[in-house]
């Protein structure tokens, strides 16, 4: 923990407000570990209570041995690698096609307007409705995982690359017609950079629902993948293995958020 | 059209040429109206006058004496409009090379760092890299942002962007340096060190300036002819030549010569602004009694 404290410490620059930053900081961290360690004790409690039947809240340390056993353990691994390159697969192809439609759409007001619509009122509604169709046209293997979730990607990169198109600061266009940029000179001098953190951002939306969504799919119809091993031990009623599936996957849709969250920021 | 116009400028450039040599940008009978129908609006109403070689012009006026409208217009950002801007004998109808506009609003490039913003026009003219870096340099220096080539915009001050951008358009070597207000946004302190900077580098470089403003000081300490514009349609009310010695500094504003302009300048300017507030607030409380 005090490792901890010091990387906080160093991570932050001289710029932030010195006392009262650093002091808050260390006290929002302790305060975050305890809630963690208050919860991990009620759960503990919970489980020795014998209240609940069986192994439906198992002891935490069940809940180790299990994440263990599934570390070293090669289903869980070629499990992973499949969702992983649906995700990446879907992320690759909902990017392409959300950055080309919103910048076509972010550029063009007649084309926003006759398209705006269907993005907006679309994007809100679940995909895994779709997922019956999905399956007719693309079978029950990775397909229609990857098809489903560079759905969901699309929507959010197109919608967040438009609306960074349309929010660029007019000056800046008006400083690159003053020295008469060509139409390429602008793509790539000014509208690209401009344009990186909101589509970036966007790819970090996609890409969670785009887990999301995977997942889901996953679930409902498959014969492999993490999802599928979370249903597969789950009609076990394995529920320490469950339970140490689980944290592995939020660990690791939570790493990989982190990891484009830190992107944007260099 | 187009005939017309050269054939009213070479008549204006034999007669000019008796006087001085030709002007180095001419602005002849510029009308510009906005909107259509019953709801036109003119903003730039038969504007003329000409800004010799290496004259420092200012247009001065009240909100809403369409002087951004004739900045754009000058710049070739608005080629929709009456009349004849001409440098030479090329009507401006779209940005021109040997114009170099510097905006109001803060317009350096966030993504680079100062050097690469300076540098940013020759890039588009595709000069190579080790000449581009030395001409910005040169610039960079001269309005005294040496020591901060490598810094990002986000950790300079407001007046040391706007050096940055005055630097900009300088690389490019513009024949015409158009300034819109560059210094509104800055504290008076500031803007007065500023003008400095900007008369000091004018009188180095030679350069040819038209800035547009509505600061009765900093056009006076300036210029050598300040055009006053009316309120609402922007007409030229009148052209004042400003006889202080130079070399200048901000030192003259202290002197009985430059209140003696100011005050002759705010006479007229004073009852244009007047009705420009007189007019905004009769909309406000329109604005209020319908509200």
């Amino acid at each position: 923990m005090a490792a901890t404290g010091e990387m906080t410490a160093r991570a932050r620059p001289v710029a932030a407000p010195v006392m009262g930053g650093e002091a808050s900081a260390r006290s929002a961290f302790m305060l975050r570990m305890a809630c963690a360690v208050v919860l991990l004790g009620m759960w503990e409690i919970l489980s020795r209570s014998g209240l609940f039947y069986g192994e439906v809240v198992p002891s935490l340390f069940k809940i180790v041995l299990a994440i263990g056993a599934l570390l070293v353990d090669p289903v869980f691994w070629t499990n992973l690698r499949v969702t992983f390159l649906e995700v990446a697969a879907s992320l690759a192809i909902g990017t392409l096609l959300g950055v080309m439609t919103g910048i076509v759409l972010g550029s063009n007001r007649f084309l926003m307007r006759a398209f705006e619509p269907y993005i907006y009122y679309l994007s809100p509604t679940p995909r895994i409705i779709l997922f019956p169709i999905m399956i007719m046209w693309f079978g029950v293997g990775p397909s229609s995982k990857i098809a489903l979730g560079a759905l969901s990607a699309f929507f959010a990169v197109a919608l967040s690359t438009a609306a960074g198109m349309r929010q660029i600061d007019q000056i800046l266009i008006r400083v690159g017609r003053s020295f008469r940029a060509t139409k390429w000179q602008m793509a790539m001098k000014i509208y690209l950079p401009a344009m990186k953190i909101p589509v970036l951002n966007g790819i970090r939306l996609g890409m969670g629902t785009a887990i999301i969504t995977v997942l889901l799919a996953e679930t409902k119809l498959s014969n492999q993948g993490l999802g599928y091993l979370i249903m597969q031990i789950y009609t076990r009623f394995d529920m320490p293995s469950l339970y140490g599936l689980l944290i592995l996957v939020f660990a690791i849709a939570g790493a990989s958020n982190a990891m484009i969250g830190r992107a944007i920021r260099e | 059209m187009t005939s017309l116009s050269s054939d009213s400028l070479s008549a204006r450039t034999a007669s000019a040429s008796l006087a001085a040599s030709a002007p180095a940008m001419v602005i002849d009978d510029v009308v510009k109206r906005f909107g259509r129908g019953t709801e036109v609006v003119t903003a730039v109403d038969h504007v003329s006058f000409n800004v010799a070689q290496g004259e420092f012009v200012s247009v001065i006026g009240p909100s809403g004496c369409g002087k951004s409208t004739l900045f754009n217009i000058i710049g070739g950002l608005l080629g929709d409009y009456e009349g004849n801007v001409l440098i030479g004998d090329e009507r401006i109808s779209a940005p021109h090379p040997e114009v170099g506009m510097v905006f109001q609003e803060e317009s350096t490039f966030p993504w680079r760092n100062v050097i690469d913003n300076v540098a940013f026009p020759l890039e588009l003219q595709g000069v190579a890299k080790s000449e581009r870096m030395d001409r910005a340099h040169h610039f960079i220096d001269m309005v005294g942002l040496a020591n901060f080539e490598k810094n990002y915009p986000s950790q300079l001050s407001g007046g040391m962007k706007q050096r940055v951008s005055i630097a900009r358009t300088l690389v490019s070597q513009p024949k015409i340096l158009l300034m819109d207000e560059p210094f509104a946004a800055l504290d008076e302190q500031t803007r007065l060190l500023l003008g400095d900077k900007i008369t000091q580098i004018q009188q180095q470089l030679n350069q040819t300036t038209l800035l547009i403003t509505h600061n009765l000081t900093e056009a006076v300490q300036l210029s050598d002819r300040i055009v006053v514009m009316t309120y609402r349609p922007g007409k030229v009310k009148r052209i004042v030549d400003i006889k202080l010695a130079r070399p200048r500094t901000s030192d003259v504003v202290g002197s009985d010569a430059f209140g003696h302009y100011v005050a002759e300048i705010w006479n007229d300017l004073r009852e244009e602004a007047s009705r420009g507030m007189a007019d905004s607030e009769s909309a406000a409380s329109r604005r209020g009694a319908h509200g």
